[in-house]
């Protein structure tokens, strides 16, 4: 029996998604949990799998198709079977039909799936072709990426084709079956004539995903729109390894990391300087009085920023437990957009990887981000004696619009404070 | 002051001269010896000479084969010498009427660097923005005791023998050992060939030379492979043989031709800075050596030693120094042994594809299959040899034995150059009936 598969509804706040990859096509055999498809929000890249061993019958939408939630995006069934009770509005039409869909999309039947339907990420020439035109392509198997047109309405002509393959660099046969396969022309050919050789060949530049793109965006604007500065501590993480030990020689208790732990000295930080647990928009700072603690998880899809809500009210196994639970959802890549958002406050932790001292960016509106650095050896002055501490660094970055430097390094104290008290806050 | 002085007027030289010259520049050529250098007076010209009237010779003992029926017929090694001259005569005057037409003066002697920019020949001193070092090769001497005593000959002295020897040793296995080898064992002398390694004629595809080693021997020549010369005293060879044991053979002649040495010294290269070894001038791909304003062209940059590349190197390099880009490529080089058979090849070998991990296919096809070639060599055996990229088809070497090899290899040189896959051949025409047909059967055999 043919079974339609929609697109899932990945949080409270997405509408559409974006068709990124069809991992199996129509006609392809799947199992249950299979991938079939790969789709992203503006936030993160999601997998969508098959229900039922079978086959995919028909695949509604093309890559780069922006779709609605609740869309049906393809249908598995047994070899054979009619999919088209399941096709949704706005979807690529059936091969054969062209000329009905035509007349259906035509209709003003539903202008919501007008905005929706399929729209293919523009390419190629900017003009429809002439017949001499497409003819001179077939033949020449030349298909610039662009052309001009300099027919009526842009449209390409045969001479217009014709001078751009005479005055096209000359590429050998090699180079050719190569660039079929990707590769890309990266200077001026070394052959003869300047004949461009298989050697003259690059790699091509890829595109950014989706999320990536976000990323981008984000980081700009963070630097665009705010005043960061960054101050640098350290603080004494005796207390911190001291609990560590404690729970790696413990056996039943919750394994709070170090992270966990320097991230629940914040939010006691926090509780006693509510200043930075704020976010500045259009002139006014909305102080939160609750704390919700964003942390900055590494994935393979990229930078991703799970929230922990109302993190104050955790204790620090409570807080651990449920960063391990998001970070584990954010690799996967099956969180939930809306635990992507609503951070009033960010933790960036580089220490794990050695980082000695960073700047990390804000998270705009928010005001402030600290970023968690390696526990090295510092020398301390004790009793008139050289000794040496374990030290966890600190870097904390503000947005000097609203917070100044004092504010922040007496915010950044205390978190100090907490630290080196951290026995005291929490017990295993 | 010169725009460019050329030091050498080999095949390298003259034609970088000439073309400085066509394209308006102030140009001197410098040459110690002869125009030509060792292409034309003692290197390819005078042994193709040779090889013409020892292949006459032989092929009129096989005439009767043909059809044809000859009195009694004899070789006048004097004679053949004196062709020789008139040849070499002409190709000269050819190349000095070249020089003329082009505007380049050219200066008789010894030339030396004393700057970047200045030569000193003789009392004389010359000035120029750019020099190209075009100095060439010499026989090889390699540390063997005896073989630079007089007795011994080279490719410079063979040319003066006047008359044919009864038995000549010849020390090297490569392409002038062998060349040799065809021309005095066609002639009736009795030769036998010394090779340090165990493949004749270094380099090439060793199906082929393999096959070539085969042919040679059935035709009578006697080869002693991964020999070692121990010593040469007199007109006697002592060698270690493959398994070790020592012998001594004695031959009326013995014939030096154990490769070719860059010609480095007495130039002033270290006074300037140039970077050198005894293996060559370095240069890079556009000519360049490591001394600005200093260009190196031919055996003396020690890359590929043939007169071919040496021209085009010399070309490239004056190109690059008046502001023309151009970039030797040395992918598509050919290369012709003028043996008989015939070898000929561009591109790379089996083994070297091997070796770089390469993944290929081949093809190979008896030269029989083109009917030209049963025509011409009555009793003619030979084959071509193709490699190709396995997932595209490029096609990455072709290796031929057979005669009129030599003349149709440009037409793979241009494949290879050109990247052309083995679909493209298809769309090629080749002339029938022409020997040439085998290139493209062994193509077109690629699967």
């Amino acid at each position: 029996m043919a079974i339609p598969v929609e697109v899932p509804k990945l949080g409270n706040t997405v509408e559409e998604c974006l068709i990124a990859k069809w991992r199996k096509h129509k006609g392809e055999r799947v199992s249950a949990g299979e991938v079939v498809a790969e789709i992203e929000t503006d936030k993160a890249t999601f997998e969508v799998t098959a229900p039922v061993d079978g086959t995919v019958l028909e695949t509604f939408f093309d890559e780069g198709a922006l779709v609605p939630v609740f869309t049906n995006l393809f249908v598995i069934g047994e070899a054979g079977e009619s999919a088209d009770a399941f096709r949704p509005q706005g979807a690529a039409a059936p091969e054969g039909a062209a000329a009905t869909q035509a007349v259906s999309t035509a209709t003003p039947a539903a202008p919501k799936a007008d905005r929706q339907a399929a729209r293919p990420v523009p390419a190629g020439p900017t003009g429809p072709f002439s017949p001499r035109a497409r003819r001179f392509a077939e033949e020449h198997g030349f298909h610039p990426a662009a052309v001009t047109g300099s027919g009526p309405g842009g449209r390409v002509l045969e001479e217009d084709l014709r001078k751009q393959y005479y005055s096209s660099p000359r590429v050998s046969s090699l180079a050719k079956k190569r660039i079929e396969e990707g590769m890309e022309i990266g200077g001026e050919g070394s052959g003869t004539a300047g004949m461009v050789l298989s050697g003259d060949l690059v790699p091509p530049a890829t595109r950014i995903s989706g999320i990536r793109e976000k990323i981008a965006r984000r980081m700009r604007e963070s630097l665009s729109t705010t005043a960061q500065y960054t101050l640098h501590t350290s603080a004494n993480a005796g207390g911190l390894l001291l609990i560590r030990a404690k729970i790696k020689a413990s056996t039943g208790v919750p394994d709070i990391n170090i992270n966990d732990l320097v991230t629940f000295c914040a939010i006691r930080a926090l509780l006693e300087i509510p200043d930075l647990n704020a976010e500045f928009i259009d002139g006014r700072i909305h102080r939160h009085p609750e704390i919700h603690i964003g942390f900055a998880c590494d994935t393979p899809r990229g930078l991703m920023v799970p929230v922990v809500k109302d993190a104050h009210k955790l204790t620090a196994g409570e807080l651990s437990l449920k960063m391990k639970e998001l970070t584990g959802q954010a690799v996967q890549g099956t969180i939930s957009v809306d635990d992507l958002s609503g951070a009033t406050f960010t933790v960036s932790n580089l220490g794990g990887l050695g980082i000695e001292s960073f700047t990390p960016l804000l998270n705009p509106p928010q005001v402030a981000i600290l970023g968690v650095d390696a526990i090295q050896l510092k020398p301390v002055r004790r009793d008139g004696r050289i000794e040496f501490i374990d030290a966890i660094g600190l870097s904390l970055t503000l947005d000097h619009q609203v917070i100044d430097g004092a504010p922040g390094a007496r915010f950044l104290k205390v978190v100090k404070e907490k630290i080196e008290n951290v026995e005291s806050l929490c017990t295993i | 002051m010169y725009d460019l002085i050329v030091i050498g007027a080999g095949p390298g030289g003259y034609e970088a001269a000439a073309h400085a010259g066509r394209m308006g520049k102030k140009v001197a050529l410098i040459e110690k010896e002869r125009l030509g250098g060792t292409c034309l007076n003692v290197g390819c010209i005078p042994a193709k000479t040779f090889l013409r009237s020892s292949r006459l010779f032989h092929e009129c003992g096989k005439a009767a084969s043909y059809g044809v029926r000859l009195g009694s017929i004899e070789f006048d090694m004097p004679a053949v010498v004196e062709r020789k001259n008139r040849v070499v005569g002409t190709l000269a005057k050819g190349v000095e009427g070249m020089l003329k037409r082009a505007g380049v003066e050219v200066i008789s002697g010894h030339a030396r660097l004393i700057s970047r920019n200045a030569v000193q020949v003789g009392p004389e001193r010359y000035e120029a923005a750019n020099i190209l070092l075009a100095t060439g090769s010499r026989p090889a001497k390699p540390p063997i005791p005896g073989i630079r005593s007089e007795g011994v000959l080279d490719s410079d002295t063979v040319f003066s023998l006047t008359r044919v020897p009864d038995r000549i040793a010849i020390v090297g296995g490569g392409y002038i050992g062998l060349e040799f080898a065809c021309f005095f064992n066609e002639v009736g002398a009795k030769v036998s060939v010394y090779e340090m390694l165990p493949q004749i004629a270094a380099g090439s595809d060793l199906e082929i030379s393999s096959r070539l080693l085969q042919i040679m021997k059935r035709a009578g020549i006697e080869f002693h492979l991964s020999s070692k010369v121990l010593g040469i005293e007199g007109n006697t060879i002592r060698y270690a043989a493959a398994d070790g044991s020592e012998s001594s053979v004695s031959a009326d002649c013995i014939l030096n031709a154990t490769g070719r040495a860059p010609v480095v010294d007495g130039l002033g290269l270290e006074e300037v800075g140039v970077d050198f070894s005894p293996k060559g001038v370095r240069t890079s791909e556009y000519g360049k050596t490591n001394v600005a304003g200093l260009w190196a062209c031919g055996d003396v940059t020690g890359r590929r030693m043939l007169a071919h590349a040496a021209t085009r190197e010399g070309i490239a390099a004056v190109n690059n120094m008046f502001g023309k880009k151009d970039r030797i490529r040395y992918q598509a080089i050919p290369a012709v042994i003028y043996t008989h058979p015939e070898v000929a090849s561009v591109g790379r070998t089996e083994e070297e594809v091997k070796s770089l991990g390469i993944e290929y296919k081949k093809s190979v096809v008896p030269m029989a299959v083109a009917g030209r070639f049963l025509v011409e060599h009555e009793g003619g055996t030979g084959m071509v040899k193709v490699l190709a990229g396995a997932r595209f088809g490029e096609i990455l070497g072709v290796h031929a034995i057979g005669d009129a090899s030599s003349e149709f290899i440009i037409a793979a040189a241009i494949m290879v150059e050109t990247e052309m896959c083995v679909s493209d051949v298809s769309e090629i025409v080749f002339p029938h009936p022409t020997v040439s047909e085998a290139l493209r059967e062994a193509i077109l055999g690629v699967h």
